[in-house]
């Protein structure tokens, strides 16, 4: 698979990643190789082997049962802007 | 002898005689340290104070004659992207440089019951990707043997900190190779357990389906003992595996009279300096002479191992990494416009390099119209080198292979080149890809003097094996519990 500039500008855009941003033409420059790596694996025929399904693991799932979560105050240490006891963002609606 | 080059089990029988406390014991950690760290560069953060303070409140304990694990009072360091309550939790990424956990990870818990010292945070890869520690935004790390060259990654700093002696054993993850690679690089054992085994709650996830928490140490006793002391079942983890463990420790046997081992012989062609695989075979003929028996078994699927697995873990990785958006937690950009904007830039100053290629990778073979050729072909072959494997197994109890193509190589040799870097984790990722145990030990040096390290990989859940025939060639060799600088 080729991998044009605009591919990669493409992908960046899907991944919130900046294609202007400070090394990325090293990136860019880079992903060719990269998928030609990968693209190995499309040399190998599985034959019938296609079930993608895991049959050993079943869903874990708990008890719905409520249990104390963590102090509020604790999480929002952690946020780079808070307001009002909430995380703050930029306007999001017009 | 000094106190730090002892093994944690010597420690350990110290402790248990009174011959020495466990604030005596994290003192001479942190002596060791002071002399050794700003050569090797291990670790992100030190916890000295808190190391004293748990190590007195253990004296305490010890005296009282509490029962605790015999692992209780020994000083630990712990890889930086396991989540420890109230101490910075940095991944070695400026995305996370100032990020202190609200919890503790369920090996944190762990190590606290049965009374080990934290003595601090190591370095790593940023967010475990890489092979060398070089990824790591915010420190550098150094091989002990040869401090010109890498300690390998990403669990460098694990690594180091064990071979250096400021610790005797250390806690690190391994998503292709993390463990196996450093260890090997830097002379100490390292193992990467059974997936399943040792619980992934409060580690910053990677590649979920790959990652694995294990133990490093300078002997196979000491990785036997850390090990009980890091597996079990957890409901916080929905793929902890319900079973009861016995004690490796307790079943360790170095008779291994009978014992099949198996040589792939994919392993030793191309790409495999001639250095590493002449010891690893010297080994084999090692195991012969202690009663094993070695015959050559195929794993044809070992060349596709490096393109699935490189699929699956950067898939992943983008999905896991999406949660990294400056809202939350973690970095956020000083200047932006608009909520979009601040996710990109937040993300793109945020995230190194490598990171990024990682999350390209993955964003790419997860995206419409990809998808089917790269991430559904690579899932179908996962299952495919799974039974590989397990044909493998019913032929032999253990298979020996190399760690990495070559011993650690000079700082920034590899940088440039990052296919060059994902090719030296030929030998491992086959084992993450497959779920299995494997675990690495020293079996000679190179003309350099650097380490040259060997790989038994076991069936699931077949941890007793590998420390028994890892034991028995350790006994063999000599090649035990080696200290660095």
């Amino acid at each position: 698979m080729a991998i044009t500039r605009e591919n990669v500008e493409y992908i960046a855009n899907l991944a919130r990643l900046d294609p202007k941003g400070k090394g990325f033409d090293k990136i860019a420059e880079d992903m060719q190789g990269i998928v030609s790596m990968v693209d190995q694996l499309q040399e190998l025929d599985l034959g019938d082997i296609t079930d993608v399904i895991d049959t050993e693991r079943k869903n874990a799932m708990r008890e719905d049962v409520p249990v104390p979560s963590y102090d509020k105050e604790e999480i929002l240490a952690n946020a780079p802007s808070v307001e009002c006891g909430g995380v703050s963002v930029p306007r999001v609606v017009e | 002898m000094e106190l730090y080059q002892k093994t944690a089990a010597e420690l350990s029988a110290m402790l248990r005689n009174k011959e020495v406390s466990s604030v005596e014991l994290t003192k001479a950690a942190f002596a060791r340290t002071a002399e050794v760290e700003d050569k090797v560069g291990a670790y992100i953060t030190l916890t000295e104070e808190k190391a004293l303070a748990d190590a007195a409140a253990m004296d305490a304990k010890l005296a009282a004659g509490e029962a605790l694990s015999p692992l209780a009072g020994v000083p630990v360091s712990v890889k930086d992207n396991i989540c420890t309550k109230g101490i910075k939790t940095t991944c070695a990424s400026k995305m996370l440089e100032n990020f202190q956990p609200p919890y503790d990870a369920t090996v944190m818990d762990k190590l606290n019951a049965a009374g080990l010292i934290m003595t601090g945070k190591t370095n790593l890869d940023e967010f475990a990707m890489g092979s060398s520690c070089e990824n790591s935004a915010l420190q550098k790390t150094r091989n002990p043997h040869n401090l010109d060259h890498v300690t390998g990654g990403s669990s460098g700093g694990a690594a180091a900190s064990v071979a250096a002696g400021e610790v005797s054993i250390a806690v690190g993850s391994d998503t292709g190779g993390s463990i196996r690679q450093p260890a090997s690089f830097c002379g100490v054992v390292g193992m990467k357990p059974t997936y399943g085994t040792v619980s992934r709650y409060g580690l910053i996830a990677f590649a979920s389906s790959l990652d694995q928490i294990g133990p490093f140490g300078r002997c196979v006793e000491d990785v036997a003992m850390l090990t009980d002391v890091l597996r079990g079942y957890d409901k916080m983890d929905s793929t902890s595996y319900p079973r009861e463990y016995e004690s490796l420790t307790a079943g360790l046997n170095a008779d291994i009279k009978g014992m099949k081992i198996g040589l792939p012989k994919e392993y030793f062609g191309e790409g495999i300096s001639e250095e590493v695989s002449k010891a690893v075979l010297a080994a084999a003929e090692t195991y012969q002479q202690l009663g094993a028996e070695v015959v050559e078994i195929s794993l044809p699927l070992s060349k596709y191992a490096l393109p699935i697995y490189y699929i699956l873990s950067s898939a992943e990785a983008s999905s896991n990494l999406a949660r990294f958006d400056g809202v939350k937690y973690g970095y956020r950009a000083e200047s932006f416009d608009g909520i979009i904007d601040l996710y990109v830039k937040s993300r793109s100053e945020g995230f190194g390099q490598e990171v990024q290629r990682r999350i390209m990778l993955g964003t790419y073979v997860l995206s419409s119209g990809y998808y089917d050729a790269y991430y559904k072909k690579a899932r179908a072959a996962q299952r495919a080198i799974r039974a590989d494997y397990a044909k493998a197994f019913e032929q032999v109890d253990v298979i020996l292979t190399p760690v990495a193509p070559t011993t650690a190589y000079k700082v920034g040799e590899k940088t440039a080149d990052p296919l060059q870097m994902y090719m030296g984790d030929i030998c491992t990722v086959s084992v993450n890809i497959a779920g299995l145990p494997a675990m690495v030990q020293p079996c000679g040096f190179d003309s350099d003097k650097l380490p040259i390290g060997m790989q038994l990989i076991g069936p699931r859940f077949g941890e007793q094996k590998l420390v028994n025939a890892g034991l028995a060639f350790e006994k063999a060799s000599g090649l035990s519990n080696i200290v660095a600088l």
